[in-house]
């Protein structure tokens, strides 16, 4: 089920090794890590060493400061038409910023997309030639590979094709031996025979001629 | 209150980089394991059993471990946007590169974060602190040989989930094909 091996894995794990946080961000982390520390303790410390006087002065203060805030609320005018003021200064403000605004926002947008694709541009066609190169090589690889193994295969089923001819033919050969062998032998006693034939009949000699008596 | 401080700082001082480089492999991002690390020390600071501790460094290193996957779990449910994706980490220069490797790096991660607590400590110690199998066990109180066969153990469960995950992406993209 696994298609990927302890190898790859532990690449990746030594890559993740290899990951280090830059000296600068360690030491600013370290020391926001600190000022929380020591910041965390130092405030309720603070707040408990502080005298009685000082919290019933401070809400005085407060309540001196919220009288006074109510008091001038009930005696200001009451706002006239602030609604319609709003609208129509929020009418204006949108009729003449709206496009301007918009069509600024929209170079901006348009410098930024231009700027970061001719920057990435070259970047991702060498990119993309490499990828194509790689690929390339792979199928050119795996081709030659494939190739070569269809040529030795066919190779060794043209040497088993030649081999079985050869012993057939052997066979072959072997069989017409055996055939000449017996009718060599055959014939070697058929010749014998005649030849007892003949020399039995030259020992006897001509047969008597018995037709003149 | 003065102890816990004076500890903490001495914490800091002792362990603090280290504890902030395990949080930037872990997280990959620089920011993050900042936070991350200002978290851990006001949670180690307001942990009730304080005096129950024995050994700080540990508890923190587990801590810290435990912070970083969480925050990578509440990542994973969280969809940001285009804007907020910070860069990664990466020693490679190219963009296909970095992000081919950042993508492998986050796989794997993620994988690390799915094995058991105690193989991930190990594997965690041993692969991505790069610490010795001695050193290793004098810290988690065991034999050697037990954290070799951690390890072992750890690396063939990542295999598994990490072969798991192609084989599902591998089986998505044939199905991807053929609707097409």
């Amino acid at each position: 089920m696994s298609q990927i091996d302890e190898n790859q894995i532990h690449d990746r794990l030594k890559r993740l090794s290899q990951v280090e946080p830059g000296q600068e961000a360690t030491n600013r982390a370290m020391q926001k890590v600190r000022n929380a520390i020591t910041g965390e303790q130092t405030i309720p410390k603070l707040r408990l060493r502080l005298p009685h006087f000082f919290v019933k002065l401070a809400a005085a203060a407060v309540l001196m400061i919220g009288a006074g805030f109510v008091g001038g609320r009930l005696s200001a005018p009451e706002p006239l038409y602030m609604q319609q003021l709003q609208a129509t200064l929020e009418s204006s403000l949108k009729s003449s910023l709206e496009p301007v605004i918009r069509r600024q926002l929209q170079d901006e947008i348009d410098n930024r997309l231009q700027l970061a694709f001719a920057a990435n541009n070259n970047t991702l066609k060498r990119e993309l030639a490499q990828q194509v190169r790689r690929d390339m090589e792979t199928y050119a690889n795996q081709t030659l590979t494939a190739v070569s193994n269809l040529t030795d295969q066919r190779l060794i089923e043209f040497a088993r094709m030649i081999e079985a001819a050869r012993i057939k033919e052997r066979q072959r050969v072997a069989a017409a031996f055996d055939y000449m062998g017996s009718r060599f032998g055959d014939g070697l006693v058929t010749l014998a025979a005649r030849r007892d034939n003949l020399w039995d009949a030259e020992r006897v000699g001509p047969a008597p001629d018995i037709s003149e008596n | 209150m003065r102890s816990r401080q004076k500890e903490l700082l001495e914490l800091l001082d002792k362990s603090g980089a280290d504890l902030y480089a395990l949080l930037t492999r872990l997280t990959l991002r620089e920011e993050v394991a900042e936070e991350l690390m200002q978290e851990l020390f006001i949670k180690l600071n307001n942990s009730r059993g304080f005096g129950k501790i024995a050994n700080w460094n540990a508890y923190a290193r587990r801590s810290a471990i435990n912070l970083a996957f969480d925050w990578r779990r509440s990542q994973k449910q969280t969809v940001l946007a285009l804007g907020q994706v910070a860069e990664p980490v990466s020693n490679d220069d190219s963009p296909l590169g970095k992000l081919i490797h950042s993508e492998e790096l986050q796989e794997t991660l993620d994988a690390v974060g799915r094995l058991k607590k105690a193989s991930r400590e190990v594997l965690i110690m041993r692969y991505l602190q790069q610490k010795s199998y001695d050193n290793i066990a004098e810290k988690l109180g065991k034999t050697s040989h037990q954290v070799r066969a951690l390890c072992s153990r750890a690396i063939r469960n990542l295999r598994d989930i990490l072969g798991s995950n192609e084989h599902k992406s591998s089986k998505k993209e044939i199905h991807n094909v053929t609707n097409r």
